[in-house]
């Protein structure tokens, strides 16, 4: 398998990369629009989806969402922001077939985005995938299959490659101002406290929940999960650690370019939320309320952690990433920028503030135009699927640790885990039929 | 141009019938955002006076006051507190806690409910259904009961938020996909609407349809109306939003009702009629989210954006929606009319008294008078003017005349 080194992206960046051109069969002239459909029509999906009307680069074809109302909403503002009247579509598979668009904006729960991805791409379209790529590791593997096989572009959902602090920061660190680095510790906290099962509800008029279900189990519909909770029910997606995890452990992997860990060890559970509750009349959330997951690369030792409790402001950043240096310790964060503080009393305190759109906070307006400038010049993008796969598969293997209450060893050649049949049983999941899951 | 004289001449009138006014329930004595109160001070100098302050927990439930009495609620480790104080000194006369959740979906969380004074009883409805009738000198309990335990009642994403409406024997809720009604001398359940949509959060609006009286309420999909007396639903406007928030009342003049939400979504001018109601006009310049606008001499002035957002005060010309001007960095705070003027409270605490003018927004007072998060409009009572913040903190600042 070809690893994504940095090498290539920043070779691929500056253009001379050539890449066969034969395949790219819908990329049109600079100028001329391409059709765009969204999967997933939902809060983030259509904050991709305002990057895609701003950039003038796109034509809105058609949505998809198996929630009526939510389809509505996003047509209307489709239609606020460019003039275009998208077609709505319940099923996505109906709207890649009657619609054929030249990309496809995925935006779905975690347990939709291969199945999503891999139609997608096999329908001729050039995929934007939110990340984590699978929920998963095979199903994102099968997605980077799907992509080659395909000769597509997929940029996944990795802002913090692009954006302005994290790129100066990244320059910083590799410029060796930090000095040899032993130790990486990631880590985002919030508050939280215990929590209480909600009353489980009829789904919302309009709304095909067994589809939204999809491939993952049948369970009933509570508001905890939608909108927006599911990233806290472990069938749907992978907690904190798969959500914000898989954002700073890419800054760690796009710093040693691509290189696995060898060893994977993780704890965590919920002793402040409470034991995890679903029955058929209420429900809670599932995934830990802090975790801790040691990854035990060649080099040096990183480190995730995340806590769901007991915030204050004891600590001086909440979010982010130390990298732990001979000569002093970085941290590139979220809002904070990032920031130098040298080990020696003569060095010198050196910080850059964010460039971040606001109110969320990402920098989707660069990612979005280097996808864009990808397709027109046939060179991989800065968060491509290779690159975003490894970053996705850090997360995932520490929730395997952390299910099995042992550590796991990490072939990346391979990607197997090595001697431990049942760890290995963990890197896919049963489908629910009649969903089918993605052969490698 | 019919409407603003007829709305400003009402206006004069009240206003040399009263001076001081209380603010029973949501929205004030005419349920529109407008005090008929005059004579206050406006134009202090340096600091106003704060006539006492208060600590009263997590959220966003705005001040009632009735008879010197003011009411209000918040959340601290677990309860919901309902607080009863004096309106003048801020001694406080009682207070009844409940068990209940936090509720932090996307904010800090907190209660977000208005109670409702009756005469001398006090109403009041959780975000999860708990609803109480006290006796409002006492804070004795005369009923209490869960709405959600009784009913079928699914309690909205963001919980039950509308203060509860009462008209002659009922009181109405904003609860089901249009409305619910209770005995208020009981509580015992009078109508109740199907459940297929969620509640919305706006507070029902009694108004006067030829001989009936029909109640407007913000659904999770629509604006609508229902008959007060027998909870038939006369119309339904559909009206989307991304999370189904339909949170701003409805703003009437006569046969003209302004319907705002945020969330990108934008405001309608509807025209009554016998059947469905008929949009005028449709704008993107007052997006009301939280805090409803409020209309005075053919304009209305309100926040236009998402608490994500950095909002903006506007003015907007009622009859056409065109957008008069704009004070940038308002966030989502409130606002109200007294005595042709706004009283503002923007959402970093600052509180700003100004000329209600299309012309310009000019404030003649302004004083930091809390800090942190308020998403809470004031309030005007008998010469003072009470805000909160998310925090709980209360400052009543004493603007009666010398």
């Amino acid at each position: 398998m070809n690893l994504p080194r940095r090498s290539f992206v920043r070779t691929a960046a500056l253009g001379t990369l050539a890449l066969s051109a034969a395949p790219f069969i819908r990329a049109q002239a600079p100028g001329k629009k391409l059709t765009t459909a969204l999967i997933g029509s939902g809060w983030w999906g259509k904050n991709i989806l305002k990057e895609a009307a701003s950039s003038g680069r796109c034509k809105f074809v058609a949505l998809a969402d198996v929630d009526a109302t939510t389809l509505e909403v996003a047509a209307e503002q489709v239609n606020d922001l460019t003039g275009d009247t998208p077609k709505p579509y319940r099923d996505y598979r109906e709207l890649l077939a009657k619609e054929k668009p030249d990309i496809v904006i995925i935006a779905t729960p975690d347990h939709w985005h291969a199945l999503n991805t891999i139609d997608s791409l096999k329908a001729g379209a050039h995929v934007f995938l939110e990340k984590p790529t699978g929920h998963t590791v095979n199903e994102s593997r099968a997605i980077v299959q799907a992509a080659k096989t395909t000769d597509r572009i997929v940029q996944v959902g990795l802002h913090r490659r692009i954006g302005p602090h994290h790129v100066s920061g990244m320059d910083f660190l590799k410029s060796g101002a930090v000095g040899e680095v032993g130790m990486v510790r990631l880590f985002a906290h919030g508050g939280g406290g215990k929590e209480s099962p909600s009353r489980n509800e009829a789904p919302p008029e309009g709304m095909d929940w067994n589809f939204w279900c999809g491939p993952a189990p049948l369970r009933p519909f509570n508001k905890k999960l939608h909108p927006g909770g599911w990233r806290h029910f472990l069938d749907f997606a992978n907690g904190n650690l798969g959500d914000w995890g898989v954002h700073w452990l890419d800054q760690v992997l796009w710093w040693n370019g691509g290189e696995y860990p060898k060893r994977v060890f993780c704890t965590g559970g919920r002793p402040v939320m409470g034991a995890a509750i679903l029955t058929e009349t209420e429900q809670t959330s599932d995934t830990p309320d802090h975790q801790v997951a040691t990854y035990d690369f060649e080099k040096f030792t990183c480190v995730w952690e995340h806590r769901r409790f007991a915030e204050n402001n004891n600590e001086k950043h909440k979010i982010g990433a130390y990298f732990y240096g001979s000569k002093g310790v970085l941290h590139i964060g979220w809002r904070d920028g990032w920031t130098f503080y040298p080990s020696s009393k003569s060095g010198k305190t050196e910080h850059q503030d964010s460039q971040l759109q606001e109110p969320d906070g990402h920098n989707l307006t660069l990612l979005w135009a280097d996808f864009m400038d990808s397709i027109d010049q046939r060179r991989q993008p800065v968060a491509a699927i290779e690159a975003a796969h490894r970053s996705s598969v850090l997360p995932l293997l520490g929730m395997i640790s952390w299910r099995l209450h042992r550590s796991i060893e990490w072939d990346g050649a391979k990607e197997q885990i090595v001697g431990d049949v049942e760890a290995n049983k963990l890197l896919a999941r049963p489908y629910r039929a009649p969903w089918e899951y993605p052969t490698i | 141009m019919k409407f603003p004289l007829v709305c400003s001449l009402s206006l004069v009138l009240f206003s040399t019938a009263s001076l001081g006014s209380d603010w029973p329930h949501w929205r004030g004595p005419n349920r529109n955002g407008t005090s008929t109160e005059t004579g206050w001070n406006s134009q202090w100098s340096g600091e106003p006076k704060v006539a006492w302050k208060a600590t009263v927990g997590l959220g966003f439930s705005s001040i009632v006051v009735s008879k010197g009495r003011a009411c209000t609620a918040g959340h601290a480790e677990g309860q919901d507190t309902v607080f009863c104080f004096d309106a003048v000194s801020g001694n406080e006369l009682w207070k009844h806690s409940y068990p209940a959740e936090l509720g932090d979906k996307y904010y800090e969380g907190g209660t977000t409910g208005t109670p409702t004074f009756d005469g001398d009883r006090v109403y009041w409805l959780s975000r999860w259904g708990d609803l109480f009738c006290f006796e409002a000198g006492t804070g004795k309990i005369v009923w209490s009961k869960n709405i959600v335990k009784e009913t079928d009642a699914k309690v909205p994403q963001w919980g039950f938020t509308g203060a509860p409406l009462v008209h002659e024997k009922l009181l109405v809720l904003n609860a089901g996909e249009a409305g619910m009604a209770v005995d208020k001398a009981t509580g015992a359940i009078v109508w109740k609407s199907a459940n297929k949509d969620d509640a919305g959060y706006s507070t029902p609006l009694p108004i006067k349809r030829g001989n009936a009286w029909i109640a407007l309420l913000g659904s999770e999909k629509s604006y609508l109306a229902v008959d007060i007396a027998s909870g038939k639903e006369i119309w339904r406007h559909r009206w989307l939003t991304q999370y189904g928030v339909n949170a701003a009342d409805p703003v009437v003049n006569g046969d003209q009702v302004f319907i705002s939400s945020g969330y990108g979504k934008g405001g309608a001018l509807l025209k009554l009629g016998d059947g469905q109601p008929v949009e005028t006009w449709k704008t993107k310049a007052l997006r009301t989210q939280l805090n409803p606008a409020v209309l005075f001499d053919g304009h209305l002035y309100g926040p236009d954006g998402d608490t994500t957002r950095t909002e903006s005060l506007k003015c907007i010309e009622f009859a056409t929606g065109t957008e008069k001007w704009a004070e940038p960095g308002f966030g989502t705070g409130g606002v109200i009319v007294a005595d042709r003027k706004l009283i503002a409270l923007n959402a970093a605490g600052e509180l700003m008294i100004a000329p209600a003018s299309p012309t310009e927004f000019k404030p003649i007072a302004r004083a930091q008078v809390l800090g942190g998060k308020c998403w809470t409009a004031p309030v005007l009572a008998n010469g003072i003017i009470y805000c909160r913040n998310s925090r709980g903190e209360i400052a009543a600042v004493d603007v009666r005349s010398k």
